[in-house]
């Protein structure tokens, strides 16, 4: 009988495979990114790598030495006192208090403020407090402290927000008007994340970080990229890390453009561009995991999207890796064997500048 | 008239042929007096063009000009439907997107609309193939896969009574009764509602009507194993699939 290994299903289910399975499911993910994003798969030789990484004896890995990337965490400022079902461990302490233990407990290399509904829209009418926060964690801390939140563009529709839900307007065949909406509510977003910025610059914050981009289509994008690059003028030096949602732009609008190029269906190395272009210092690539599939083939797809972004690109990539993203599976507190070996291929194998 | 060499005479068309336009070795393409003409072969890439250009204008000129020159089953099936099936395949590309399969779906609408006549008295529609009771279950307002879905039933024979989104399980008990149909098909678009299709063949069992309609489910969350676990007869991916699937169980 052949030798099994263990991993996981997408859901995070432990399941066993043998090498030969495992290999095959590899090759199969790989080729459905080079399919779909009309990129190159990955070599024989990276996918053996990926094998091996896989199914390494240990219950975690970790990467070569010298091979080590900067990691960073989003939102962990709760991520200690939060216990709202996302991840977090419940400990009652500050923002300050978790920012405090990832800089000088958990190695984290930069950091980033974040409010609970982490969405840039809700810190409108609780800036000052985020401002106060900001300045105080600036005062206690050496690494790179960022703020971060989701561009989240689905809270500018009714009924969370002022502008026709396009959801609700294409279910009645009004294209048009679900489209004119998505603009308006892009123009909105891009006002409230600059102006938020601008409040929390004034407070020393060392820059920003749009986490999940175009989680809301393309509008989100077309909000994100109009927002870095108006920031990019406004404060040349600051420090902004532009995250994507997916591997791809979803086109809820369909025709948006940036710089004369459609949003809608761009892939992460075709995504990286327009971030670098609109004044980036750094890109998230990010893949979805298909809670259907295997860790094997979610790797061999995640890694392959990456690799390209990472070869197209001129600004370092530090990829999203978590819950559900990366080829880690989908769980609220994801098992550390999958992040450890999904993250270890990340870096060695698509050769991303950090986490 | 055959779809290979589809020579289309329309009722307006010359009888005088002229001259060929290019030698007669694939038939594609017949030049009478007055104009050309085009295959049917060309007339359905131009419907399925038409819709995955996804302008409304395009198909309602792409229709009125291919009306009458072959069944309209045939412009549904091989050109409307074989458009929207490549925008559904280009939309699971990430090629297109949700407003233009919107678009194209609207358009499509419009089209089989211009071929409703025809279609109920055209070649076929005397021989019914069997009735389907479609809907989408309960709590569910999605609307769109179900009618096309009803559309390529009805283009293909099936004598179909589409009661809407939103249904009550008791109306598609009622329903079938009234119509003494052959298959019901459930939809249901969100994974909230996709136990109202279980409700509906659970009340099926209770009224002793399981075991004389076969049970179809569809939409986005439902699956093969779903299909299974609920007590469906079949799963049916997209709208092609729904028909054949649907002509396997009643034929």
């Amino acid at each position: 009988m052949a030798t099994e290994y263990f991993l996981r299903m997408g859901d995070g289910q432990k399941i066993f495979m043998t090498k030969e399975d495992i290999l095959a499911d590899i090759e199969a993910g790989c080729a459905d990114a080079a399919d779909l994003g009309d990129i190159p798969a990955l070599s024989e030789d990276e996918m053996d790598h990926m094998l091996d990484i896989i199914t390494s004896p240990g219950r975690i890995v970790g990467v070569e030495p010298g091979l080590e990337v900067p990691v960073t965490h989003d939102i962990g400022a709760i991520r200690i006192d939060g216990d709202q079902g996302n991840s977090g461990v419940g400990i009652p302490a500050s923002r300050l208090v978790g920012s405090m233990v990832h800089e000088r407990a958990f190695g984290a290399d930069t950091m980033e403020l974040g409010h609970i509904d982490y969405s840039f829209k809700p810190v409108k009418p609780v800036i000052s407090q985020e401002q106060q926060t900001m300045e105080v964690c600036q005062q206690n801390m050496v690494i790179p402290m960022l703020y971060g939140a989701m561009p989240n563009m689905g809270l500018y529709y009714t009924p969370d927000g002022p502008f026709e839900n396009p959801g609700d307007l294409m279910k009645a065949f009004k294209i048009s008007e679900a489209q004119d909406s998505i603009q308006h509510a892009g123009d909105h977003g891009i006002r409230d994340m600059v102006w938020i910025m601008q409040k929390l610059q004034k407070v020393g914050s060392d820059g920003v970080n749009f986490d999940t981009i175009g989680a809301a289509g393309d509008g989100d994008m077309y909000a994100s990229l109009n927002a870095i690059e108006q920031l990019r003028k406004e404060f040349p030096n600051m420090y902004i890390n532009a995250g994507m949602a997916g591997e791809l732009v979803l086109g809820m609008h369909g025709d948006l453009e940036y710089d004369g190029t459609r949003l809608a269906g761009l892939w992460p190395h075709e995504q990286v561009l327009l971030a670098e272009k609109a004044g980036a210092n750094t890109f998230g690539p990010v893949c979805n995991t298909n809670t259907s599939k295997t860790s094997a083939w979610n790797m061999g797809r995640s890694v392959t999207f990456t690799k390209a972004a990472v070869e197209a690109s001129s600004i370092p990539c530090h990829a999203d890796m978590g819950m559900g993203v990366g080829g880690i599976p989908m769980l609220e507190t994801p098992p550390i064997d999958a992040v450890t070996r999904a993250s270890k291929a990340i870096v060695e194998i698509a050769g991303v500048d950090g986490i | 008239m055959g779809k290979r060499w589809g020579i289309c005479l329309s009722a307006s068309a010359p009888t005088t042929l002229s001259i060929f336009y290019k030698s007669l070795w694939d038939c594609h393409r017949i030049v009478f007096k007055g104009g050309f003409k085009t295959t049917n072969e060309e007339l359905f890439k131009t419907l399925s063009d038409a819709v995955v250009s996804c302008k409304k204008d395009d198909v309602i000129a792409a229709v009125e000009k291919a009306k009458g020159q072959a069944p309209a089953v045939e412009l549904i099936d091989n050109g409307l439907a074989a458009g929207m099936n490549e925008v559904g395949v280009l939309f699971e590309r990430g090629k297109l997107f949700l407003p233009h399969v919107m678009m194209a779906a609207d358009a499509m609408s419009a089209g089989v609309e211009m071929l409703q006549d025809e279609l109920a008295t055209g070649e076929g529609a005397s021989t019914k193939l069997g009735v389907i009771v479609n809907g989408t279950v309960e709590g569910d307002v999605h609307d769109i896969g179900k009618a096309i879905v009803s559309t390529m039933l009805q283009a293909a024979g099936f004598e179909v009574h589409d009661i809407g989104r939103d249904v009550p399980v008791q109306n598609f008990i009622d329903k079938i009764k009234e119509t003494n149909a052959d298959m019901v098909g459930l939809s249901a678009l969100m994974t909230t509602t996709l136990q109202g299709q279980k409700e509906v063949i659970e009340l099926l069992k209770e009224n002793g009507m399981r075991d004389s309609i076969k049970v179809m489910v569809g939409g986005a969350p439902a699956t093969d194993a779903w299909a299974k676990k609920c007590g469906a007869d079949c799963y049916a991916e997209n709208a092609s699939e729904a028909v054949a699937k649907a002509k396997e169980l009643l034929l």
